[in-house]
Parts: C-alpha cells; sequence; structure tokens
C-alpha cells in the first residue's frame, strides 16, 4: 500500500513505485481535473502543487514523494471554486477548451502566492505551459487582476484538512 | 428556412419575421417534441426546447464544445426568443434526427465565387446548388461540428424553435385564463397578465405541450437583451475547478485502459509480435492488433489495470513492423512533385474572369512560389475514446466533432446495426479538425470486443498523436500578376497544388456517400479563387495530387495557407509598384465596401501610418475573407537574434450578426495564436515514410512568453451571422511575413519563419 497526503487528506492505493503521480491521481484516486498532455513535462497540463512548489506530475515518481508531503490538485484549490485565481479565470473568461486550465490554473495560484504582484516578465517566466487554444493573453490579464486585489482578504493560501496551509 | 419565411408589411413592424405554422411542411427542423428524451416532470414542445418543472428550459445541443463557445452562444439564441435568463437554459446532448444536421457547414463547401452568387439573377447555379445541398444535408443530418458554421446553421432553427415554444406557453396561458395571448407578456420565464395573473413556464409546460403555437414572430433585434451582449460562457466554472469531463475523464465501474503503437511508417503494419514480456509486466491484460482503421496506420493496443502500466507494455512489445506502400515518402520528394504538378499540369479552373492571356502593351509581369509544409493539430488532449461492447450493444463515450460518424464507424467495427450503438459527446480538449474523424473510436471498439461487457478508455500517447494525425496538406503556389504600363494590376493568375482533403475525409468518416471520383474539393483554392481584390483579368486553378500522406481539416483549412499565399503577393505587387500595402489594398478593394471597413478598422487601430514605432519595430497587414466573415490584421514584429518576436496584434472582423462579442473577442485571439504558432514554427517533416515530429519539443508552440498582445474591433453588422472560430487563422501568417519584409526586406515565401538566419 502507497501513502499520499492529497488535498488534505491522507489517501491508501495500490500502484508501483514509478508510477507517476499523474496516473495515481486520474485513476486511484479518481482526481480527473489533473491533464495528461503530453507526458514529458513540456506541456504543464499536469501541473499539481507539492507543498506549494508547482510540479509536472506526469514525471514525478510516486516513489520519489514522501509521506509528508502535501499535494494539492486543483480540485483541492478551493471548496468550491473560490480561489481568487478560479474567480478571475472565470470573470475574465479565460478558458476555451479548458483542457490546459487546472495546469495554468495552478501554476497561477503558485505564482501569486510566491510574487503577489508579478510583473509581466514574472508572468512570462512562471508561466510556461501550454494552451493550443491561446488564452495566453486572458490568463496575463487574470494574474494582473488576482493581483490588484487584496491578496490577503483573498486567502491565496490553501487549507488543508489538518489544519496546515501551503 | 428562407422560402417558409417572409417579411411582413409595415403594419405588423418592420423586418419582423413571419412565420405560418400551417405553411411548415412535417418534416421541418423544428422537429417534434417526441425527439427529445424525455425527463421527470419535463415537457418537450418540439424538437429543440423542453420545459422543466420549475421552469428553466432545455435546449437540444447538436454540437460540440470544443473551447469555440458553442455551449454557450447556442442556448443565448434560445434565452432571447423565450425570454427566460441565459442562466435557465440548461443544454442535452441532441438525439439522431435529420433535424440535428449542420446545413450550413454543407453550404460552406460549395465551389461558388461570392460575386456570382450576388450576381445571380434568378435560378442559376448557385441557388440550384445550395437547394440541393440543403435538400440533401436535411435528410442526411450529418450532426457535425465544423467549418465554423454552427452559429449560422442553428441561427433560424433554434430562434424559430424557441419562438415557436414561447407562442405555445403564451397559448396556454390565454387558455388558462381565457385572456388574449396579446396582451400577455413574459419576464424571465414568467407569463403575466395585466389583471394581476402570473403563471411560470415550469406550471404551463403541461399544456402548451398540446397547445398549438399560432403565428410565430421572432423578435426584432432592437428588442434583443441576449444576443449581441456579452454573457459569460455557461461552461467556464467547470473548467477551473477540475470537474469538467473531457473524453479523457470518463471513469467507469472496472474500466482498463489502452495504450496504442501504430506503425512507425504511414500505412505500415504489424507483422510478428512477441509479447511475452510485455503480458508478464504487472496490471497488463492483453494485447489487441489493430487493422488501419478509418485511414490510419495498424498497430496494436495493450490493455492494462491503469494507463502508465499499458504504456510501459506498449514500449515492452517486440515487433517487425512492416513498411506500407508510403514508405518511400518524403516531404522534400512531395514539394517537388508539387511544383511538378504547377509546371506541367492545369487543375480545375475555380474562377475564370476576363482574359488572363491578353497582356496589354508596356505591362510587366511579376511572378513568385509559395511554400506551406504539412501541419499537425496537436490538440492537447491527446486522441482517445472509451467503448464497451456486450453482445450486440454497444455503448461508446468520445470526444468528436462528428458524433453521427463516429457512432457508424462504431457500428461498423462491431458489426451491429447502428441504432445498437450509443454514443456520448464529452467536452473535447481542442478539435481543430482532428476530431472530425473516426479512426480512435474505431480503435477503442476493436479494443473493447476483447473484453465483453468490460469498459475500456484507449488513449494516444502523445507521440502517436502527433505522428499519426491527418495532416493540413503540404501546398504549392505560382502566383503571377500583369502590372500595365501605368502600373495598374490588371490580371491574376494563380495555380496551385495539394492534395484533395474532402473527398479523402468522405471516404474515411462516410464512407457510403463517398463517391468513385473525387469532384473537385474547395479546400484547396478556397481563399484564392474566391479573393476579394479588384484585377479585370484572373484565372485560378488548382492541381489535385494524391501524396499518400494522411490529409485532414486544419482550423481555417484552405484559408490557412491560401491567404499566406495571395496576401503576401498583394504584399509583393505592393513593393513592386513602390506603393503602401494598405493604400494597394485600399484601392483594390473600391468596390467592396465590407473589406475595406475592416482594413480601415484594423489599419486605424494599430496606428499604421499614424502612429511611427520604434526603431528595430515594423507592422505587417493582411485581410481575408474566410467562413462568411472578414478578418483583417495588423502584426507588430522585431527581430531577437534570428527569430521574430511578435509584440501586438490588431484585429478587425465583420463576422455579420454578433451572437457574444466576448467570445468572438476570445476566438481572435486564440486564432491569432494558433496562427503565429503555425507561421513561426509549424513543419511536419516526412522521411522514409515516417513524420519526424514526435512531441512538443520538436512540434513547438506558442507560449506566454513569445504571445503577443491581441486587441480585436468589431465591425457592427446586420448580416446574419458569419463563422468566428476559423476565420481570425489566416491573415496572420501574411501579417507576419509582411512585416518582417518592411523591417529587414526580405521576402519570405516559405513557412515557417522561426530562423531567418
Amino acid at each position: 500500500m502507497a501513502k499520499l497526503n492529497v488535498n488534505g487528506v491522507v489517501r491508501e492505493f495500490e500502484a508501483e513505485a514509478e508510477t507517476p503521480l499523474l496516473w495515481v491521481l486520474r485513476e486511484q484516486l479518481g482526481l480527473t481535473g489533473t491533464k495528461f498532455g503530453c507526458g514529458i513535462a513540456a506541456c504543464g497540463a499536469c501541473t499539481v502543487h507539492i507543498d506549494g512548489v508547482p510540479t509536472r506530475s506526469c514525471v514525478r515518481p510516486l516513489s520519489s514523494i514522501g509521506a509528508n508531503e502535501k499535494i494539492t490538485t486543483i480540485e483541492g484549490l478551493s471548496p468550491n471554486g473560490s480561489h481568487p485565481v478560479q474567480k478571475a479565470w472565470v470573470a475574465l473568461d479565460v478558458p476555451q477548451c479548458g483542457y490546459c486550465q487546472s495546469g495554468q490554473v495552478m501554476a497561477a495560484a503558485a505564482l501569486l502566492k510566491g510574487n503577489p504582484n508579478p510583473s509581466d516578465a514574472d508572468i512570462d517566466l512562471a508561466m510556461s505551459n501550454i494552451c493550443r487554444c491561446g488564452t495566453y493573453n486572458r490568463i496575463r490579464a487574470a494574474i494582473h487582476a488576482v493581483a490588484r486585489g487584496d491578496l490577503k482578504a483573498a486567502q491565496l493560501s490553501i487549507q488543508h484538512a489538518d489544519g496546515s496551509t501551503t | 428556412m428562407k422560402r417558409r419565411t417572409w417579411l411582413l408589411g409595415t403594419t405588423a413592424g418592420a423586418g419582423a419575421l413571419l412565420v405560418g405554422w400551417s405553411a411548415l411542411p412535417q418534416r421541418s427542423r423544428i422537429g417534434l417534441a417526441s425527439m427529445m428524451t424525455p425527463g421527470e416532470g419535463d415537457f418537450a414542445l418540439n424538437g429543440w426546447i423542453k420545459i422543466l418543472p420549475e421552469g428553466g428550459v432545455v435546449l437540444a445541443m447538436p454540437r460540440s464544445e470544443m473551447g469555440q463557445g458553442v455551449h454557450t452562444a447556442l442556448p443565448q439564441l434560445a434565452a432571447e426568443e423565450l425570454d427566460v435568463p441565459l442562466s435557465a437554459v440548461h443544454i442535452e446532448q441532441a438525439g439522431w434526427d435529420a433535424i440535428y444536421g449542420n446545413v450550413a457547414m454543407l453550404y460552406g463547401y460549395l465551389p461558388f465565387h461570392p460575386r456570382e452568387e450576388e450576381r445571380e439573377d434568378g435560378f442559376g447555379r448557385v441557388k440550384a446548388g445550395r437547394w440541393m445541398v440543403g435538400k440533401v444535408g436535411r435528410e442526411l443530418g450529418i450532426n457535425a461540428t465544423g467549418g465554423s458554421s454552427s452559429v449560422a446553421d442553428a441561427w433560424e432553427v433554434i430562434r424559430l424553435a424557441a419562438a415557436t415554444a414561447r407562442a405555445s406557453l403564451l397559448g396556454a396561458a390565454s387558455l388558462r385564463w381565457k385572456l388574449p395571448a396579446e396582451d400577455l407578456e413574459v419576464v424571465d420565464g414568467v407569463v403575466s397578465h395585466p389583471s394581476g395573473r402570473r403563471a411560470g413556464y415550469g406550471e404551463l409546460a403541461r399544456v402548451a405541450a398540446a397547445t398549438p403555437p399560432g403565428a410565430v414572430e421572432l423578435k426584432d433585434r432592437r428588442k434583443w437583451r441576449v444576443i449581441g451582449r456579452p454573457a459569460p460562457r455557461l461552461d467556464l466554472p467547470p473548467k477551473v475547478n477540475g470537474q469538467a469531463r473531457f473524453g479523457i475523464d470518463v471513469r467507469l465501474p472496472g474500466m482498463r485502459y489502452a495504450a496504442l503503437r501504430l506503425a512507425p511508417t504511414l500505412g505500415g503494419s504489424p507483422g510478428r509480435i512477441d509479447a511475452a514480456a510485455a503480458l508478464a509486466m504487472p496490471g497488463v491484460e492483453r494485447v489487441v492488433v489493430l487493422p488501419a482503421y478509418a485511414g490510419t496506420s495498424a498497430g496494436f493496443a495493450v490493455v492494462a489495470a491503469s494507463y502508465w502500466q499499458a504504456q510501459q507494455a506498449a514500449q515492452a512489445v517486440q515487433v517487425e513492423w512492416r513498411a506500407g506502400p508510403q514508405s518511400g515518402l518524403s516531404s522534400a520528394g512531395i514539394a517537388r512533385t508539387l511544383e511538378d504538378a504547377v509546371r506541367s499540369r492545369e487543375g480545375f479552373t475555380f474562377y475564370t474572369e476576363g482574359d488572363v492571356d491578353r497582356v496589354p502593351e508596356g505591362s510587366r509581369t511579376l511572378q513568385a512560389w509559395y511554400h506551406a509544409p504539412y501541419l499537425a493539430h496537436a490538440t492537447l488532449e491527446p486522441m482517445n475514446a472509451t467503448a464497451r461492447v456486450d453482445g450486440d450493444r454497444v455503448e461508446v463515450w468520445a470526444p468528436t466533432q462528428v458524433p453521427q460518424p463516429c457512432r457508424e464507424a462504431a457500428a461498423r467495427v462491431a458489426g451491429v446495426p447502428v441504432g445498437r450503438v450509443e454514443l456520448h459527446v464529452t467536452f473535447l480538449g481542442g478539435g481543430f479538425g482532428r476530431r472530425l474523424e473516426v479512426d480512435y473510436v474505431a480503435q477503442a471498439v476493436r479494443v473493447a470486443m476483447d473484453l465483453p461487457g468490460v469498459a475500456v478508455q484507449l488513449i494516444w500517447p502523445r507521440e502517436e498523436d502527433t505522428t499519426h494525425d491527418f495532416y493540413r496538406p503540404m501546398h504549392v503556389a505560382r502566383l503571377r500578376a500583369t502590372l500595365d504600363a501605368k502600373g495598374h494590376p490588371v490580371a491574376l493568375q494563380v495555380r496551385s497544388a495539394g492534395d484533395a482533403i474532402a473527398p479523402r475525409w468522405m471516404e474515411r468518416a462516410l464512407p457510403a456517400f463517398a463517391g468513385p471520383v473525387d469532384l473537385p474539393d474547395k479546400t484547396g483554392s478556397e481563399g484564392l479563387f474566391d479573393q476579394p481584390y479588384a484585377f479585370a483579368n484572373q484565372r485560378i486553378q488548382h492541381v489535385f495530387t494524391r501524396s499518400g500522406v494522411p490529409v485532414g481539416f486544419w482550423r481555417s483549412v484552405g484559408h490557412s495557407h491560401n491567404c499566406f499565399f495571395i496576401e503576401s503577393f498583394i504584399d509583393e505587387i505592393a513593393a513592386e509598384l513602390k506603393q503602401d500595402p494598405l493604400a494597394l489594398r485600399r484601392s483594390l478593394l473600391r468596390d467592396s465596401p465590407r473589406h475595406l471597413a475592416v482594413l480601415d478598422l484594423a489599419a486605424e487601430r494599430s496606428g499604421w501610418g499614424s502612429r511611427p514605432l520604434p526603431a528595430g519595430r515594423a507592422r505587417g497587414i493582411a485581410l481575408h475573407e474566410s467562413f462568411g466573415s472578414v478578418v483583417a490584421q495588423v502584426v507588430e514584429v522585431s527581430l531577437q537574434g534570428p527569430a521574430p518576436r511578435v509584440h501586438r496584434v490588431v484585429c478587425a472582423i465583420d463576422c455579420g450578426t454578433v451572437v457574444n462579442p466576448q467570445i468572438v473577442a476570445q476566438q481572435m485571439e486564440g486564432a491569432v495564436v494558433f496562427g503565429l504558432t503555425a507561421a513561426l514554427y509549424g513543419r511536419i517533416d516526412i522521411r522514409q515514410g515516417a513524420v519526424q515530429q514526435r512531441n512538443f519539443p520538436d512540434y513547438p508552440m506558442l507560449r506566454m512568453g513569445s504571445a503577443p498582445h491581441v486587441e480585436t474591433y468589431i465591425v457592427p453588422s446586420e448580416r446574419s451571422p458569419g463563422g468566428v472560430g476559423e476565420p481570425g487563422v489566416p491573415p496572420v501568417a501574411p501579417a507576419l511575413a509582411g512585416a518582417l519584409f518592411a523591417l529587414t526586406g526580405q521576402r519570405h515565401r516559405a513557412l515557417p519563419l522561426s530562423d531567418l538566419s
């Protein structure tokens, strides 16, 4: 039995040690919001947070993740789509097909957590995920919109079930 | 619909459309209530509209949502005519009746010149062609999503279905209260009378289902409250919280996963397979050999408990691949074949006007050759489908643009009548034309047949998706202009060459309708034969080739490369005449007010000729009409080393009546990135029958740091709606090439343009 702390809950499941986190999330744990795009960490559709760090889960083997490391997926970013990045994404009509957007939202949430007022250059650097529909303009605008808001009140931190935040 | 509608005179309100219910034949596209799936307590009022007990509306949805916003735009049409808020409209997948077929998409592929249509007096070949295609299209009822046609197709039928439903609901209230329907009004789905009587649609639906609508009037556009407004997209909340279900997210009890490997050479097949090592790996259940379905290559799939296990095992299978007839193909060789075809064959003449061979004294000729490469679609959601075969029952879940051809393909593979196939359409993680194909559905059904009663989800690895696409065909064109002694462009000759798409697609997706010979396929010459510039003499020809490479529809199809050819060549004429590219275009469009307005808007907003750019930056401009819409773009570029960097794209569009301006802007922004990705990086190379590019590192995409700022301006219009998903793609490549010429003096006639060293 392998164990992972996902979205504040310790989950047990069966999988080989070299299985990438992506497939455990999508198959064993039923968290299909995290997407498969390329399998080689090139597109970012599989981005999740591990202890707050944006991570491409399609190349991250289970064996490299400790039981105490906290994984957050798009499903755990907020209980009801209320994370400021999610709200900004809807308010600014960011998604088109939407397939890459879980990864984009996770990448943006991590960027803003570490850098509440990112410059365009910061955004260029941090937001390296591919969007085949080409929603980059709106992603940039939405990140700036979040930055202009009151981040403290907006609660960018992610609350885990055990009371800790990442 | 046109022949069943007529304009009322001033007595009934100018511009109002009235439809006599009794005049509608039985098989109108509004359909019958029985065509919708009944739900608890709801009442269908026709084939498109159901009323829920609490008053909400269900709209039958025959179009796939792949990012273009159709699951918002079509509900807007229904909300408008029913007088309900957009949030009250829910959608459910439409059934298989012919009323849900996309007739506008078929109209779009008729190879008629727009001027011929305007000039036609009486019942000429354009009207005859449209009539015939409309009639056949309504009978066939192909419920496809493509050709930027969804809103154009739904424009009349959904508004009419909604207005008809509203009339029945008002009729029901009128019967219940014994008050004239004319005295009733509807606000947010509640019918009321000045006397104070009120009833919601939910209370009236039962009676309305049996109440004839009487005369049905569509709303005058001046009364619109939903159409033309930037309503928030209905599909966005689930797309930011991980709940949206794409094909790859289907989860069924006991489901297995399958990974596939297809022959590395196009058209190849597996010979001897040694799967012993793969079958011994954890979770692996079986290996299924896949024949070459629906135009793709043959190969095999490995089924396992998890996709990772299946993928690892697929790599462990030892295969002796057999090369197919296409194993000698190379893109360089095909380019030479296309050039030879242009030199040695006349091809099909799509348009002729005047006499291009009459060369006035003192005139000169300008000639140039242009090249466009093969391109892959690279939808971010790789090809996938889920199937379960149980006896003669087949159930399929697929992210598809063509549910009905998929259903038929599933039936053919499983050997069951089509009525035994249930097909669920999911969200599509991008389509761009790739999901007009049925190959991946056929494969999923074949794999599932080996595991009776077990659901199997087949997912293509990215590398298979890139190496086994149906590519945008390679095209070559020779353009020739005659400039008279005074420097007026008087003649245009174009001869292009490239594979036909439509007949090959018919063979794959609709084999029952594929013909024994290829009819001239408009996609080869679209954007060239119907180009808008006033040359008094024109001859536009296309030579159809058969390269053997699987080719398909790629967002904006023939326009995607033909616009690059013609617009770049217009720039070349301007340079030859030492004219400003905008000024030359304006003079050649003096009789095309619609195009001129779009061009002028883009030029003005970009600062063309009025706001100089800093040193090291330059602008380029291009204009193109496609899918019923006209788009102009101005690109600002600089060079970073040998690589172009696009900073800003100003986009103007006339897409007729706008249903949702926010979606129009989204589509323009996305189309610019899609077109620029192709213009800067896009190329698929084939060597010895094998596609060389495999994943995003060697088939790169524009990313945040390389994406330009895009501004969209919409020309107000009262024409019926044109397309929006594709028309923004074509102009960006020639506008970029024009900007590079302005910057460097170098003319680039072959795509892509990523490395100019």
